[in-house]
């Protein structure tokens, strides 16, 4: 884990050695003229956090990198501005989240709960990503070129989920607005209780969850993919399916018999 | 010979309790609809409840303070943990999260007003934040809750302390419901999802599972909110101890706790009625778990659920709770389940108005549950406001009352010293003796149990000289 700053071990300490209330800002990150880099190795989360902050908003710098970062936790969270971070190395937990702005490109790999609730922006992971990928997204592009885990895009509100590999069980689950776009295969239970939104997936499906349904690709459905592709240079699979709510589960008082047994 | 069955009053053997009418005809009534019956309100069974508790107010023992003379303290402070800005109440009860959805503009605004009024808080329910309650709350919890609808961070960056969500008293282990009368084209807009639906809210958090991962999220939250606020983690009362010395190890400043009695906009019947245990029972729990890993006092507890009077809150306070929050009460200083011009509560809903249980149908005849705009309307925010502040400041009054009477110069000096007990249900939920006695189920017990256990050991020890392991 962390190291956590001696003032909080000897003050007011949490249990896990999480809270850091007295951290301040190390103002050690190397700045030439509109960028600067970030040395994060000797860097709590707080600090690495209190760094960008300084950085983004105090400085008015516009693109930071951060090196070493060692998948620490909560890194580059509610940044509420545009600006452009690279990560360079792995992120824990809760990458990239509560964002409305910011584009960030991680060079490694992310934890669970990347971009969680982000509004707008774009965030990039070049390899894979864990669970809870893009947890109530509600805006942006969230693309990571390797595989993630399960239920990516759960509650997902809104923007649009790029996965360059395979996607773990109950993609998509409670899924209300938005897009994914699956190169690979996708796990058991896709779409599972979703209301509204698409998935579209290249590769296999193991099985469609509880009301999901397959639906027709139009030719909007594909310029749409199109132009993902495009932007983010990615080779575009051919072919795609593409999969929707059959919004059987709307209310409760209208289910037919043959729809009752689907909530069981 | 007799006729047994003979229609007259001698011949009835006495009706069920366990079928009484009411199960009756929800037996009917399940074989119409084919699915579980929905209601708001809180519990309707009888439960063992602050009623059954007393004070013991100073006579020679203790000496007593002058009311409205002699100062009694009620400022609250909220969340000093790790916050750079703790929560500060002028009282020490707020009105809890109840959600834009399940109550309507109007009535948001004017719980809003009133609390500032009183120099207390509000909380912004599941749904998201609405400008106008934010603009009228002086002080404002916004919930992190698992529907995360609405959620905005620039809103969490405007809030005075943030609640997760994580369980209610009405209906621990599961999530928020709005029937789709009152999904109206608003509501669903600021929840992302399809008007007119029958919501369901997620009972899970998306984006963390176990209270590992919840440390991972608080710091999440800490970090985009600056360390500036509070933390409050929100619990139904169930395994209190557990779940308490789970959520304290989690990081919290504060944790709320909701008893069995807790009202909802929309629950399960079922639901309402068979999750949960009762508050006086989970503040002892809470409190022996905090003090079991030494966060006793560190951590407030805050608490609701069924609180109707300053009687209440005090008694909440004497166990233990740093502040109290209300719902339903506060619902009701709107005027809600009042008669008003135009109702018909008997003819519509089939209930006195005092009855009315009806909130998820979205046709509240006082237009506070309710997105309909012509009920809407016969909600007067300003004057509603003023019933607020009034019930909030009677609150307080009845809370220094009684702590006063105690000898206390701070109603958070109450403990439980100052409490009895009218039944031995109550004795042993609360952890207090009962009246007359010095009996504490369990407790009681427990210590008579370790003074043998001591005095055995002791003889043990002088008989064999200590050679021998007890
Ligand atoms: C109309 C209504 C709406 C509610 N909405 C929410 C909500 O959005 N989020 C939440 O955490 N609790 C909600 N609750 C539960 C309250 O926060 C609280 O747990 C409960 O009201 C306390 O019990 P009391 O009503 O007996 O005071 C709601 C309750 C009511 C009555």
């Amino acid at each position: 884990m962390v190291a956590v700053n001696e003032t909080s071990r000897t003050g007011r300490y949490d249990v896990r050695g999480l809270a850091e209330p007295d951290a301040e800002a190390p103002k050690t990150a190397r700045i030439d003229g509109d960028s600067a880099v970030v040395d994060a190795a000797d860097l709590s989360t707080r600090q690495i956090n209190l760094e960008l902050r300084r950085l983004v908003y105090g400085e008015g710098i516009s693109e930071v990198t951060v090196t070493n970062p060692g998948a620490k936790h909560s890194i580059a969270v509610g940044l509420l501005t545009r600006c452009r971070i690279t990560v360079d190395g792995s992120l824990g937990y809760f990458a990239c989240t509560l964002g409305d702005g910011p584009e960030i490109h991680v060079t490694g790999r992310v934890g669970w709960s990347l971009a969680e609730n982000m509004m707008s922006g774009v965030v990039v992971v070049d390899k894979n990503a864990g669970s809870l990928t893009g947890a109530a997204m509600r805006g942006g592009d969230l693309v990571v070129r390797g595989h993630v885990g399960a239920r990516t895009g759960i509650d997902q509100k809104g923007g649009t989920i790029l996965v360059g590999g395979n996607t773990g069980s109950m993609t998509g689950f409670m899924m209300q607005r938005g897009r994914q776009i699956i190169c690979g295969n996708a796990g058991p239970g896709l779409g599972d209780s979703m209301y509204d939104g698409e998935i579209y997936v290249a590769g296999t499906v193991a099985s469609l969850g509880v009301d999901c349904v397959e639906e027709e690709m139009t030719p909007r459905d594909d310029e749409l993919l199109d132009r993902k592709f495009r932007i983010y240079r990615m080779d575009r699979p051919e072919r795609f399916r593409k999969f929707v709510c059959g919004k059987q589960l709307y209310n409760y008082d209208t289910l037919e018999p043959s729809e009752r047994k689907l909530v069981l | 010979m007799a006729d047994e069955t003979a229609p007259s009053e001698n011949t009835v053997l006495g009706r069920s309790q366990i079928f009484t009418p009411e199960v009756v005809n929800d037996i009917h009534m399940k074989a119409e609809l084919g699915r579980y019956r929905m209601r708001g309100g809180g519990i309707f069974k009888k439960i063992p409840h602050w009623d059954e508790l007393v004070f013991l107010p100073g006579t020679l023992t203790r000496f007593v303070i002058e009311g409205y003379r002699e100062k009694c303290e009620t400022k609250t402070v909220l969340g000093g943990r790790f916050a750079k800005k703790p929560l500060e109440l002028d009282i020490p009860v707020y009105i809890t999260g109840m959600s834009f959805g399940a109550l309507s503009l109007e009535a948001k605004m004017a719980l809003a007003k009133g609390a500032s009024m009183a120099g207390t808080a509000t909380c912004s329910g599941e749904g998201g934040m609405i400008p106008p309650e934010r603009d009228l709350s002086t002080k404002w919890y916004y919930q992190v809750i698992q529907s995360r609808y609405g959620f905005n961070p620039h809103h969490l960056m405007l809030a005075d302390a943030v609640e997760f969500f994580i369980g209610q008293g009405c209906k621990v282990g599961m999530g928020g419901h709005l029937m789709g009368q009152k999904v109206t084209e608003q509501v669903a807009e600021m929840r992302s999802l399809p008007a007119g639906i029958d919501q369901r809210s997620p009972a899970r958090h998306p984006d963390w599972l176990g209270p590992d991962d919840l440390s991972l999220k608080i710091q999440e939250v800490r970090e985009a909110t600056d360390y500036q606020v509070p933390i409050q983690l929100k619990l139904g009362a169930a395994r209190v101890y557990d779940d308490v010395r789970m959520a304290a190890k989690c990081g919290p400043d504060v944790i709320y706790l909701d008893g069995a009695e807790g009202g909802t906009g929309a629950g399960p019947h079922i639901g309402t009625e068979e999750t949960g245990i009762p508050l006086m029972a989970a503040i002892p729990e809470a409190r022996r778990a905090l003090e079991d890993v030494g966060l006793a006092d560190e951590i407030d507890l805050v608490v609701a659920g069924g609180i109707r009077n300053g009687a209440d809150i005090a008694k909440c306070i004497a166990l233990g709770a740093k502040a109290v929050a209300i719902g339903s009460a506060a619902l009701m200083a709107l005027g809600s389940n009042k008669d008003v011009a135009g109702a018909d509560y008997e003819g519509t809903f089939g209930v006195p108005a005092s009855d009315f249980y009806h909130w998820h149908t979205g046709k509240d005849p006082a237009g506070i549950t309710t997105q309909d705009p012509e009920l809407r309307k016969r909600l007067n925010v300003d004057e509603a406001a003023v019933r607020v502040y009034n019930f909030l400041h009677t609150l307080t009054l009845e809370v220094q009352m009684l702590a006063r009477a105690c000898g206390k110069t701070d109603v958070h000096s109450l403990e439980p010293e100052d409490l009895n007990a009218l039944t031995t249900e109550a004795a042993a939920m609360a952890r207090v003796p009962l009246a007359g006695t010095k009996y504490i189920p369990g407790v009681t017990e427990e210590k008579t149990l370790t003074e043998i256990r001591d005095l055995l050991a002791k003889h043990i020890a002088n008989d064999t000289g200590g050679n021998r392991d007890v």
